[in-house]
């Protein structure tokens, strides 16, 4: 243990060895002389007040202590000898190395590390800086000492044929979850989950993140054929647990799945004794050599340095919509691709629209605040997340996602069951029979395990192959690196394929960098970005697909357009799966009416062969739209002019009828979005886009205005002695009104602006969404000076804050006159000012609407592009529009109030205009 | 090592207690902040009595009272070279960590006696000699402390069991069964977890 002392760089270079005070063989202690050295220096002398001073060199001598403890073995220097910089003086045979310690003791002489010592450069403690115990950061060895015991370790898995394998918990192997739910269930026979919940084990921990979680129980599934799937592996393999769960949670599920301690023994590491937040590193438990180390997760990206020997794995979902009881602590998700496959339709939304809202919510948090880089054991981080994870546990307590899934599905048989009895005997002879077979919410079809299991053999396999074939003297050093191995067996998998993506990304990722696009090729696959001539695969995501490589996939047959399963299903089987079940057909619809339109459908899919099935009922297609046709015979519809109008009249498309009765249960359903669309609207839209009038359009529209006045009825009742009343101060008697010729107005406005606009009304169409202004302007360009007063509020919404824009708008109003001008005066009065701020502002709109009108007359590819983007705005317009509406009644109500109060006190309103 | 040490603390009493038996919750309070503690390099495990309760000063601005109290109590300090026993924690490649009352200790596997291995296969790993000796999580052993660390509230210790007598203490032994049973109590005033209690009862009724 012969160790090579250096002098350190605090010493004044160059300087010369005077005298060596100890000779080899003797014990020296810390601190004590060990040499006299002298060196040269240079001093100012004389009289500094006068000026005169000189410099003057000095010979200093001094004595360097021993910064350690052991015996000297012997001088690596002479005296006499001119040392000029920091170099090894002596060979010292230390006491103790001071190779494991614990808690700043060491843990072999026992002597306290923490000690600051002037006469050493480095504190003893950073002898020892690797942690690589488990269960324990406070214990830490030295370099040294972590090779040799990996050493060790390596050399007994080779001896037994093993491998180490760190396993993830969280839906890798189990799925927790704390909805009461799921106990209330296990309790009740009858319920139809009853089956499903009935192995599941739980239990409390005293640890949680608050109080009401402290007091809940954790559920634990395990996913399907665990038991035999863990005691096989465990044949091949040293098994280790790598949860970023509490260690109490860790240790509870280690005792649920392996309760003898017989696979995990106490090789298990958690979330406390990680020592980051955010990712998790095979060098905490190997810090030397990861060669013999194999990892399943069912995230990428928490490994960022060990992705070689990951072999991912899909998240189990057994507990649907709950997801990873612990993923506070993991960076968020971003792979979203097998998470739709095995969720049904309500998580499914659920996660489509939160993971991009929280997302950015998070990105924008984490930029501003601590950020993702600070990597360390950052305290409020920490706080941060557990608060964080306290939520997401109340919510899930209070809210009982599972329930309300449950719940819903219920209801969904209920309905399915009354829409057959009634289609099959068209009379009423429902004789109030429960449904005999009640769906559940809950079902264990996992087979993951399975081709997880043949992984990990064949790895094993062909590990050991190598090692055997290399028969070398089994050194060490020359283990083969179970990394690349891995790699080797997953590059051949999807070789040879290119593959596109459409829809599976935000739009300005790099797909070379995202978890997926990775994914894809290390499993061999080419990655590409846009869909060109030797691409032979595009993986849509069936629910948002995107439209401009579909039509470029369309035009090039030989490429296949798979669902994202397709890939799911490659990478979890590690084969090029056969894509016919997965495959979908892309079909231009052409244009026409409804029954005509249904017609060429199904004669589209009696010519593509890959179809099963005709899709049933909800083809009322009416624009040149995408069909997609997918393996199962649904279809979904991609319209090219998708934008529906703000009516919610239509509610025909949410009759259970039209919607495929044959939906396995479970199963998500690639039309889902679909429930919601607003057909009614698509078939204006198309009316618009087509300029004809055409019969069928002309009543559907017909339909609509009738549902309008009904409406406005209601309102104008609100109002009626308004207009008989104050003129310039009834503002909603006038806006009421302004609002039913407006309403109708607008609703007129398609068949009377359509042929005068010609294609025209397309553009306007899409700018409906984009911009309300200028429509606004458009309407009193066409229309005559009517406003749409829902409209207007709508608008007030969103800039009832800028009032010096309004104040300049009020300005230029005053100059503009024209149209508005009596709308203006109708709407002065005492209820909330904005309204008549909007209208200066709407009618400085339309001084500016006519001119941009000519502009965007054309009909070219970026706007089609706006306006797809647009859709997505849809909801928010629909919600912002009720808001409005309801502000509209009370705005009424409040001018009702004051009219009330003003003819009660007889005096006079002073409105100003 | 246990002693009878005279010690002296400062009790403050909230106002809503003022009243009679003033002393008597000065003294509950006494009991329930210091037993179990750790002050600096000793424990206190049990306080005996107290004596010279002095008369309660109002504190200014708060209205607490403030107490001056002796008391008698029952420290434990470990020592450098003593030897105490232990219930093992855990076992890793390095060495186990073992329990004595409050005091953890890490016994390292360099000072352990040299036929006694790292067995890793077993299930739980244990270290062991191939023969009588398994020291495993659950059993009791004797070790010397050769290493004290102290911080606020907290102390560990290394120990060694190369040595005679030192090691695995063989279950039915009257000895180790009476030393275990200090143990017990030990850990039973000093708060530890409720688990390792358990465990170290399960112990005891074995031997």
């Amino acid at each position: 243990m012969a160790k090579i002392i250096r002098l350190g760089n605090r010493l004044r270079y160059p300087i010369t060895v005077v005298k060596l005070r100890k000779a080899p063989g003797e014990k020296i202690k810390k601190q004590e002389t060990l040499l006299e050295y002298s060196f040269k220096w240079t001093r100012e002398v004389g009289d500094s007040i006068r000026g005169d001073t000189w410099d003057e060199e000095q010979t200093t001598s001094v004595t360097w202590d021993s910064p350690t403890d052991g015996e000297l073995t012997r001088w690596l220097i002479r005296e006499g000898e001119l040392i000029v910089a920091d170099r090894g003086v002596m060979e010292v045979k230390e006491e103790c190395s001071h190779e494991i310690q614990f808690q700043g003791l060491c843990a072999m002489c026992g002597k306290d590390m923490t000690e600051v010592n002037w006469a050493a450069e480095t504190r003893d403690t950073a002898r020892a800086p690797i942690s690589m115990v488990h269960d324990q950061t406070n214990l830490t060895v030295s370099a040294v000492h972590a090779q040799r015991t990996e050493q060790e370790l390596q050399s007994r898995l080779l001896q037994n044929r093993k491998l180490s394998l760190v396993v993830d918990l969280d839906q890798t192997i189990i799925q927790a979850c704390i909805d009461p739910t799921v106990g209330e269930w296990q309790k009740d026979p009858t319920n139809p989950n009853h089956e499903s919940v009935k192995g599941i084990k739980s239990f409390q921990l005293d640890d949680g993140p608050t109080d009401l979680a402290r007091r809940c129980s954790y559920y634990i599934k395990t996913r399907p054929g665990l038991q035999d799937f863990l005691q096989r592996i465990s044949e091949m393999y040293e098994l280790h647990v790598y949860t970023m769960g509490t260690r109490a949670y860790a240790q509870n599920v280690a005792r649920v799945v392996d309760p003898d301690k017989k696979l995990f023994g106490n090789r298990v590491i958690s979330r406390d004794e990680n020592g980051n937040m955010f990712s998790k590193s095979l060098q905490r438990l190997f810090p030397v050599s990861t060669h013999m180390v194999a990892i399943i997760d069912d995230r990428s990206d928490v490994w960022p340095r060990n992705r070689p020997n990951l072999i991912k794995v899909s998240p189990y979902e057994f507990f649907k919509g709950i997801g990873d009881i612990n993923s506070s602590f993991l960076p968020k998700r971003q792979d979203l691709l097998t998470s739709d496959a095995t969720t049904n339709g309500v998580s499914q939304k659920g996660r489509k629209k939160q993971p991009a809202a929280k997302n950015n919510k998070e990105e924008v948090a984490a930029a501003g605040g601590d950020g993702m880089a600070n990597m360390g054991d950052d305290p409020t981080l920490t706080k941060r997340q557990v608060e964080e994870q306290g939520r997401a546990f109340e919510k899930q307590i209070n809210d009982r996602p599972l329930q309300l899934l449950q719940e819903k599905l219920d209801r969904e048989d209920e309905e399915a069951e009354k829409a057959t009895v009634q289609s099959e005997d068209g009379s009423e002879s429902r004789s109030s029979s429960p449904p005999s077979q009640r769906h559940h919410v809950l079902q264990d079809d996992d087979d993951e395990l399975k081709y997880l299991e043949e992984h990990l053999t064949a790895l094993h396999t062909s590990y050991y192959a190598e090692y055997d074939s290399n028969q070398a003297p089994h050194n060490l050093s020359s283990v083969p690196d179970a990394g690349r191995i891995l790699d080797g067996l997953k590059s051949h998998v999807l070789q040879g394929c290119r593959i596109v993506l459409s829809g599976m990304l935000p739009r300005d990722t790099n797909i070379y960098r995202s978890e997926l696009g990775l994914q894809i090729m290390s499993f061999g696959a080419e990655l590409r970005q846009k869909v060109t001539r030797d691409v032979t695969h595009l993986v849509i995501n069936a629910s948002q697909p995107g439209r401009e490589k579909l039509l470029e996939a369309r035009r090039r047959p030989h490429i296949k357009i798979v669902s994202q399963e397709w890939l799911a299903a490659s990478f979890s089987q590690w084969a090029a799966v056969d894509e016919v079940p997965y495959l979908y057909t892309a079909r231009l619809v052409g244009e026409g009416d409804p029954n005509q339109k249904a017609a060429v459908s199904d004669d589209e899919v009696d010519e593509t062969t890959t179809v099963a099935k005709a899709p049933n009922g909800n083809n009322k297609f009416n624009g040149p739209k995408l069909k997609l046709v997918s393996p199962s015979g649904r279809s979904h519809t991609l319209s090219l002019s998708e934008l529906p109008d703000d009516s919610e009249n239509d509610q025909d498309d949410a009759e259970p009828g039209l919607l495929p009765d044959d939906l396995p249960d479970g199963q998500s359903s690639p039309i889902d979005g679909l429930k919601t669309f607003n057909w009614g609207s698509a078939d204006e839209e198309l009316a618009e886009f087509l300029a004809s009038g055409s019969s069928s359009d002309e009543e559907e529209q017909g339909d609509d205005d009738d549902d309008d006045d009904d409406d406005d009825e209601d309102q104008d009742y609100v109002v009626p002695d308004d207009d008989g009343g104050q003129g310039a101060s009834s503002s909603s008697s006038s806006s009421g009104d302004a609002r039913g010729r407006a309403a109708r107005r607008s609703r007129s406005r398609s068949k009377t602006a359509s042929p005068s606009l010609g294609g025209g009304g397309r553009k306007r169409k899409s700018r409906d969404d984009d911009d309300d202004e200028d429509d606004d302007g458009d309407d009193v360009e066409v229309g005559g000076n009517g406003n749409t007063p829902a409209k207007k509020l709508r608008r007030t919404e969103s800039q009832r804050a800028s009032s010096l824009r309004n104040q300049f708008v009020v300005d230029a109003g005053g100059g503009g006159g024209g149209g508005g001008e009596d709308v203006e005066m109708g709407s002065s009065l005492p209820t909330p000012g904005r309204s008549d701020e909007q209208d200066l502002e709407g009618a400085e709109k339309r001084q500016n609407g006519g001119g941009e009108d000519d502009d965007e007359m054309d009909f070219d590819a970026a706007e089609l592009e706006a306006e797809f983007e647009a859709e997505f705005e849809l909801e928010f317009d629909k919600a912002a529009e009720a808001e409005a509406k309801a502000e509209a009644a009370q705005a009424e109500a409040e001018a009702d109030q004051a009219l009330l109060k003003e003819q009660l006190e007889g005096g006079q309103h002073t409105g100003t205009g | 090592m246990f002693f009878l040490h005279n010690l002296e603390r400062r009790v403050t009493l909230h106002p809503s207690y003022f009243g009679r038996n003033m002393h008597e919750l000065v003294t509950t309070k006494l009991v329930k902040d210091v037993e179990g503690t750790c002050a600096g390099d000793y424990y206190i495990i049990a306080i005996m009595d107290t004596f010279d309760v002095s008369e309660g000063r109002i504190l200014p601005g708060s209205g607490l009272a403030e107490f001056t109290v002796g008391y008698r109590a029952v420290v434990w300090r470990p020592f450098k070279g003593e030897v105490i026993d232990a219930i093992t924690q855990t076992v890793n490649p390095h060495g186990f960590f073992a329990q004595a009352g409050p005091l953890r200790l890490f016994v390292s596997s360099h000072l352990m006696p040299d036929e006694i291995q790292y067995d890793a296969s077993a299930t739980p790993a244990q270290f062991t000699n191939n023969a009588d000796i398994v020291i495993e999580q659950g059993t009791h052993v004797r070790v010397k402390i050769i290493g004290l660390r102290t911080e606020v509230g907290e102390m560990w210790a290394i120990g060694s069991i190369n040595g005679d007598f030192l090691g695995y203490v063989a279950p039915n032994h009257a000895l180790s069964r009476a030393a275990l049973l200090i143990m017990l109590l030990l850990q039973l005033s000093a708060g530890v977890g409720s688990r390792q209690i358990a465990m170290a009862l399960q112990l005891w009724a074995k031997t």
